[in-house]
């Protein structure tokens, strides 16, 4: 194994950066990737280094390239791709880029304390879905719920509520998919409820609310209509929302 | 030099009997019989369980198509085109002869890949093949007729291979393309704007407009040039597209029409930063300059305006593409977008672009509200009419909208061949301190509003898109290039001095 200490090495190194790069989604940022590469090439250059026999195999082809050992064909192509590779990193360095500028977004933000609902005000500390029951009227509520999903929501948050409705690739930032579980499975129907009934425009500022395609839905749905479509997301997706006892027992956690 | 006249006299013989029977077909032969080949129909794989059927169909189709297929779902009038009504067994996408059934196959490959252009979305990113064969079976139930039962599909169209693409295939597609007047109703370029595009119905009565072969990405059917010669071959049911089969009976001819059709298909290219290259000298006013040609282009993708009443679910636009180019003195950005019909007012609203920037420079890192800003953070409007013209307005939201002066705006909008082209120019950098800036280097923010009139769109009755970025780029420095000269040198010199280093050790060594 230690004779092959170097071509090991470049292996993993690629091994990883492919790995980086097609195998993540939603695609790594390269500023994201390049600290993941920088770390990796330590971890095993320290690796390679603890041992004196592999980093001397480690060492041995880089060095028959500046000694003449290696072909020929070999020292003129590592020695010319060096210099070309430090020169091309340098001009996407200095080169002035055009490249959409980066705005931070918050995606889950903390909620207010409360918001306003149809007039009043909504406390948002222990607010429970009032719809929600075991009984036989759930089913009810649901298909009630998916109505409304239909006509309000599946443009862009689509059929499957992956977030790819056929309007969902003009916006910025790209709708909620609800099936990744990062999303309403994490979070409690109170959010849920929050977000949908004060939409895009009661996000706080650091959740870019002027971006944000989202309707402010207490304008257009009644208050049961919108708890409704609540429980139809969580039943279509088959996720079930946090809870307050859990929030409490995280919270303690 | 006895058989050789003797060849040569039978030679004779043979044309003067091809003559003749030439001749005898041309005068008595019915019309060339079309050139279709079929193949056997291969049996769905997965047998039906009408109760996973059902449940499946009532999950995952009921919304748009209806819990008895009849395409009235609760969805079904808030989509365009209006979603399948299965009843009548009358299918557009098809693999078989005009006016006939679609084999499983077909349904299959509709529910798998979605229908482009729709809301119907490819099914095979959520459901399992063996989901989606209960889903064929589920659909064929609802055919009143029990057509599906009586007469199932027993062939269909095999396509094959395209030929190779060669100029001379091109040209006889675009013989073809003007001798069987498909520019009637696709328009001369394609982009569905031919004279008779107007006031067409399908077989339900619901207006219908042909497609816009710019838009490949819109093809019901797919448009690798295979799926063209299809839908040539197959025509649409329930729609006035027909089959071309008698039309054009030679398969050939089909495939080089189909070739030429696919010819006129651009791609899209989206982005998120329209940037404006620099132009020598004055910006040509003709959008069909060659400098606009090589500004290159962005689309930007475009939704129905859902978020304020009244809100517009089935916008006319899909997409508007836009150009740029700066010089010195002026920043000019191009917009062309396809609509069939050119409407300037009247009877039906003129239809209208709108360009959306900050109304004030300097909003730091808070934006206005993406459709049309708020109190707090108002935006500048470029409109832009067909019957109008140029009008700049100030928006502090959707119900606060004012005009203002030009502004040292000018817009100048022509509409050719079913596409409309509008170049808007202003100084970079106005005098006024509050204006917007286009200094080179600077990022601005930028959206867009289409309106089709003859869709009876006006107002937030409109297509909308999210915020992008215009900007004038920098010319690339000297220094871009003399940086990565110098570093690269001085590793050519790096490597210079450990190469002796490590040969003069090696000599020592040996």
């Amino acid at each position: 194994m230690q004779r092959f200490a170097f071509s090991i090495t470049v292996l993993i190194w690629a091994a990883v950066y492919a790995g980086l790069k097609l195998l993540v989604s939603p695609p790594v940022p390269t500023s994201v990737v390049t600290m993941y590469m920088v770390l990796t090439v330590i971890g095993t250059l320290i690796f390679v280094a603890a041992n004196e026999a592999r980093f001397a195999h480690f060492v041995a082809p880089i060095r028959s390239v500046f000694t003449g050992e290696a072909p020929r064909a070999v020292q003129v192509v590592v020695l010319v791709a060096i210099p070309a590779a430090v020169a091309w990193v340098t001009y996407q360095r200095v080169v002035p880029s055009a490249d959409a500028p980066f705005e931070a977004r918050v995606v889950h933000p903390e909620p207010p304390a409360s918001f306003p609902l149809h007039g009043k005000r909504m406390e948002v500390a222990g607010l429970a879905n009032p719809l929600r029951s075991t009984g036989p009227e759930l089913r009810k509520r649901i298909a009630e719920g998916k109505t409304v999903y239909f006509r309000n929501c599946f443009f862009c948050h689509g059929d499957t509520l992956a977030g790819d409705g056929h309007f969902a690739g003009a916006f910025l930032p790209i709708p909620g998919n609800f099936r990744d579980v990062g999303t309403i499975s994490m979070l409690q129907e109170s959010y849920v409820f929050w977000r949908v009934a004060t939409g895009g425009r009661g996000l706080p500022k650091g959740a870019t609310p002027w971006n944000s395609a989202m309707p402010v839905w207490q304008n257009f749905l009644t208050e049961d209509e919108m708890w409704k479509v609540i429980l139809y997301i969580y039943d279509a997706s088959g996720s079930t929302p946090r809870t307050w006892d859990e929030a409490v027992s995280h919270a303690k956690h | 030099m006895r058989s050789t006249e003797r060849r040569s006299r039978r030679h004779y013989l043979a044309a003067t009997l091809a003559a003749c029977a030439a001749l005898a077909a041309g005068v008595f032969a019915a019309p060339p019989r079309p050139e279709v080949k079929m193949e056997p129909v291969k049996p769905a794989p997965v047998a039906a369980d009408p109760a996973a059927g059902k449940a499946l169909y009532e999950r995952h189709c009921a919304q748009c198509h209806g819990e008895q297929g009849k395409g009235d779902g609760p969805a079904a009038d808030l989509v365009y085109p209006r979603p399948r009504d299965f009843t009548l067994a009358l299918y557009k996408v098809r693999s078989t002869p005009t006016g006939q059934l679609p084999t499983d196959q077909d349904l299959y490959r509709a529910i798998s890949e979605g229908l482009p252009g729709t809301s119907m979305p490819p099914w095979k990113k959520y459901l399992s093949e063996a989901e989606r064969w209960q889903l064929v079976h589920q659909v064929k139930t609802f055919d009143v007729l029990d057509l599906f039962r009586d007469e199932p599909q027993k062939a269909r169209i095999a396509v094959g291979s395209p030929p190779r693409i060669t100029p001379e295939l091109l040209a006889r597609g675009k013989d073809l393309y003007e001798s069987k007047k498909c520019g009637q109703c696709h328009g001369q370029y394609g982009r569905g704007d031919g004279t008779s595009a107007d006031q067409m119905k399908d077989d339900w009565g619901f207006p219908i407009r042909p497609v816009n072969f710019t838009k490949g990405w819109r093809f019901r059917a797919g448009d690798r040039v295979e799926d063209i010669y299809r839908t040539f071959t197959t025509g649409f049911n329930g729609t006035p597209m027909p089959s071309f089969v008698d039309a054009i009976p030679a398969a050939e001819d089909r495939w080089a029409l189909a070739a030429y059709v696919k010819s006129l298909v651009r791609s899209q290219k989206t982005g998120h930063v329209l940037k404006a290259r620099f132009h020598a000298g004055a910006i040509p006013a003709d959008p069909w300059a060659a400098a606009w040609e090589k500004a290159g282009y962005v689309d930007f993708l475009l939704a129905g305006q859902i978020i304020i009443e009244p809100r517009w679910f089935t916008p006319a636009h899909d997409v508007i593409t836009a150009r740029a180019l700066y010089n010195g003195r002026e920043i000019a950005i191009l917009v062309e977008w396809d609509d069939g019909t050119h409407n300037r007012g009247g009877a039906k609203p003129a239809d209208e672009v709108e360009l959306q920037f900050p109304a004030r420079p300097d909003t730091g890192d808070e934006r206005p509200y993406f459709v049309l800003g708020d109190r707090k953070n108002p935006v500048e409007l470029w409109r832009w009419n067909a019957g109008k013209g140029l009008t700049r307005l100030i928006a502090e939201g959707a119900d606060r909208l004012r005009e203002e002066r030009d502004g040292g705006i000018a817009a100048e909008g022509t509409y050719r061949d079913g596409q409309y082209r509008v170049i808007f120019r202003r100084a970079l950098v106005p005098e006024s301190k509050d204006a917007l800036r286009f200094e080179p280097g600077r990022f601005v923010p930028v959206a867009f509003h289409l309106r089709d009139g003859d869709a009876g769109e006006e107002g937030l009755k409109m297509a909308v898109s999210a915020w992008y970025y215009v900007i004038a780029e920098l010319p690339t420095p000297v220094t871009a290039y003399l940086w990565p000269l110098v570093l690269g040198l001085a590793t050519v010199g790096g490597e210079i001095w450990l190469l002796r280093q490590l040969r003069r050790r090696k000599g020592v060594a040996a």
